[in-house]
């Protein structure tokens, strides 16, 4: 009875959810419809367009995404060539360097260690966004991957489905309401904003405070550390400069990431 | 041996008349799951349904540039350094092999992800990979194009050939067998070109060549392209623009999933939520990406040949000036704006041409019918659903590739290119 109650509830729900949006129907409804002699679908009869072919959304939407805080863009356009000139003359040769002199298992067991240094200031973030199921998940995580995965080496808990989330001080302010501020694109570091700024300057001197697995301690005597830290990270950071293959990616990375971050607070 | 060459012609025949000569095969035996176009063009094929691919660790490539157009980098404004070479990438067997060439689409780069698949496909099948950026690419039109005004692909053709000529001139001592060629989407069409070219200049003797969804007549292609963003799309209002309706969607649909999880499967996976685009709302986002590239090859072509449309001749850019004012008004300018205000008068002033549909036929799959009947060795797929089609463009391919036409019932635009059943019909074809 309680089945059959859930059953139409959600078949209810799912109506209803497709009346108030009227969206088209899952799968084409082309097939069939319009086929014409060649075997030809017509794709673009199933659309409905606006009857004088003159809207001007894409012109709109795109405009209004380019308003984007950028008081010190000359200086962060700079710092962007820079950073591009750094990635391709020392950042990426380092990395692949070190993709060539270390075997696969060892470049993954560095990642799975700093990645779980880093559930730490995840952690102290989550829970200072109240987030109880999130924080329970990286406490697990904390506990059986410096156990069982010796100290971080080994990622077992993703493999139990518990995947590794990340929080950041940033994210922490922009939960409380603190607003992006200026843009800004930090040497080596890239796109950033004064927010997310400062808590990386916070997240950073909470992780030597805590001083987790001594990686901190250690750190400051052996410099060699936060350099593999470094690279580690880049290795581990998909994004290269010049990938997008526009004249404009300035504007569109800037657009990217500060949506990218509105996106990470309010999830 | 008679018997079965009769046999043959009898199982040839029946075939023929079936299908009209061509490939054309039937919804139900190809069980693609994303029988909607615009879905498939987006998300691409689940996962569970690609082939099995080597990992960048394991195959041996790195990029190379080429110095093409050394007098750019005089004429060219500072903040452009990075695209004053072309640059490829080559990925290379530890034995002899056949070599393919990868044209990427439409404003795409070399390392596009259609074209790190097809690289992918092709190195674990054994042969050495050379991918390039499609003319009409940002650092193509910038490093190798001679006119820097892509769209007229019997001079993208030259220009590609040039390329690859330098390409094989880079790298004497890599031992090739013989040379293959491939393109997706606009890249494809460049290949037809491509090959034509080879015919009389016979650098490479291309063994095959096989096309991936070509636009058949070019100017179809952009008037589809470009009347994508005239959809009538659901919930975009005053205070909402497309891009916030999108974002908000993805952003309920990760609150809903608990966690952000970027993967491959993430389009397909949304596609399946609550949250899922309609058509309409699909289309907007494909006609979106091409708009960007309409506007980058737009603004790039004015600013090489210093046209003045977009750009202000000699206006002082350094590595601190600001584009978006540029950006601006190269985005009001889609393909055929591109087209009437750059390619055509060029065009004219070039080769005393003639009217729009003399550049038409001369620019599109029609003014190289004979030689595509012709030629055995040239292939094409394509799918009958998609969007860059016009009515009779598959009537064209049919006439002019016969039985070397393969017809997917489904795929939309490239989508279905990395399904399992795809890429063994690609593998198949380049065996022989």
């Amino acid at each position: 009875m309680v089945k059959r109650l859930l059953i139409i509830s959600a078949l209810l729900a799912c109506g209803m959810a497709e009346a108030v949006e009227e969206t088209a129907p899952r799968t084409s409804v082309i097939e069939a419809n319009n086929v014409d002699s060649d075997g030809f679908t017509e794709p673009l009869k199933a659309l409905k367009f606006n009857p004088g072919l003159d809207q001007r959304e894409f012109e709109r939407s795109t405009l209004a995404a380019l308003t984007v805080y950028d008081p010190l863009e000359s200086m962060n356009r700079r710092i962007y060539h820079f950073n591009y000139r750094f990635d391709q003359w020392v950042f990426l040769p380092v990395v692949n360097g070190y993709r060539y002199i270390t075997p696969h298992f060892v470049r993954s067991g560095v990642s799975n260690f700093f990645s779980n240094v880093g559930d730490v200031p995840n952690l102290f973030n989550s829970l200072l966004q109240f987030k109880g199921k999130r924080s329970m998940e990286i406490t697990a995580r904390l506990l059986l991957n410096t156990t069982i995965g010796v100290a971080g080496l080994w990622d077992p808990a993703s493999k139990m489905g518990l995947p590794h989330q990340s929080e950041d001080f940033g994210q922490t302010l922009g939960f409380y309401g603190v607003p992006d501020g200026p843009y800004l694109m930090v040497p080596i570091l890239g796109p950033s904003n004064l927010r997310d700024t400062g808590g990386l300057v916070v997240d950073y001197s909470a992780e030597n405070w805590i001083n987790f697995l001594n990686v901190a301690e250690v750190s400051s005597n052996h410099p060699e550390v936060l350099a593999l830290r470094a690279i580690d990270k880049r290795y581990t950071t998909s994004f290269r400069y010049g990938q997008l293959n526009s004249p404009f990616e300035y504007e569109k990375v800037r657009y990217v990431y500060t949506e990218a971050r509105k996106l990470q607070i309010a999830e | 041996m008679l018997r079965s060459l009769r046999l043959a012609a009898l199982l040839g025949g029946l075939i023929s008349s079936a299908c009209a000569w061509a490939q054309t095969i039937d919804a139900a035996s190809y069980g693609y799951p994303l029988t909607n176009p615009f879905e498939a063009t987006i998300a691409t094929t689940p996962p569970e349904l690609r082939p099995e691919l080597p990992s960048d660790d394991d195959i041996t490539q790195s990029d190379y540039s080429l110095n093409l157009r050394p007098e750019r980098a005089f004429t060219l404004p500072d903040n452009f350094w990075p695209v004053k070479k072309l640059k490829y990438r080559l990925a290379r067997q530890d034995h002899e092999a056949p070599l393919m060439f990868l044209i990427a689409g439409t404003g795409a780069p070399y390392s596009s992800s259609i074209n790190e698949y097809l690289k992918k496909l092709y190195y674990k099948a054994g042969y050495h990979v050379v991918q390039l950026s499609s003319p009409t690419s940002f650092d193509f039109i910038t490093a190798a194009s001679r006119y820097a005004t892509p769209g007229v692909t019997k001079e993208d053709a030259e220009d590609l050939y040039r390329v690859m000529q330098g390409v094989r001139a880079q790298h004497p001592r890599l031992p090739v067998s013989e040379y293959y060629l491939s393109g997706y989407s606009l890249g494809a069409l460049d290949a037809a070109f491509v090959s034509h070219l080879d015919e009389t200049r016979r650098s490479f003797n291309f063994k095959r060549v096989l096309l991936l969804n070509p636009p058949v007549n070019l100017y179809t292609s952009i008037s589809n392209l470009d009347k994508l963003v005239q959809t009538e799309v659901k919930g975009v209002n005053n205070s909402t623009t497309f891009y916030e309706l999108v974002l908000n969607k993805l952003t309920r649909y990760f609150q809903q999933k608990g966690y952000i999880d970027l993967n491959d499967a993430l389009l397909y996976d949304f596609q399946q939520s609550r949250q899922h685009l309609s058509n309409e709302q699909m289309a907007m986002v494909i006609g979106t990406s091409f708009r960007f590239s309409a506007a980058d090859i737009a603004f790039t072509s004015d600013l090489i040949n210093r046209r003045g449309l977009i750009i202000p001749p000699k206006y002082p850019i350094t590595e601190g000036s600001s584009l978006t004012p540029f950006f601006k008004r190269a985005l009001q300018c889609d393909f055929d704006c591109y087209l009437t205000e750059q390619v055509i008068p060029m065009w004219r002033a070039r080769t005393d041409g003639g009217s729009l549909l003399q550049l038409v036929d001369q620019v599109s799959l029609y003014a190289l019918k004979d030689y595509l009947q012709q030629s055995p060795k040239i292939a094409v797929m394509h799918n009958a659903d998609d969007v860059i089609l016009g009515p009779g463009d598959l009537g064209f391919l049919r006439s002019a590739f016969g039985e070397r036409l393969t017809l997917y019932p489904h795929g939309g635009h490239c989508g279905n290119l990395n399904y399992r059943v795809n890429s063994d019909d690609m593998l198949e074809f380049f065996r022989g």
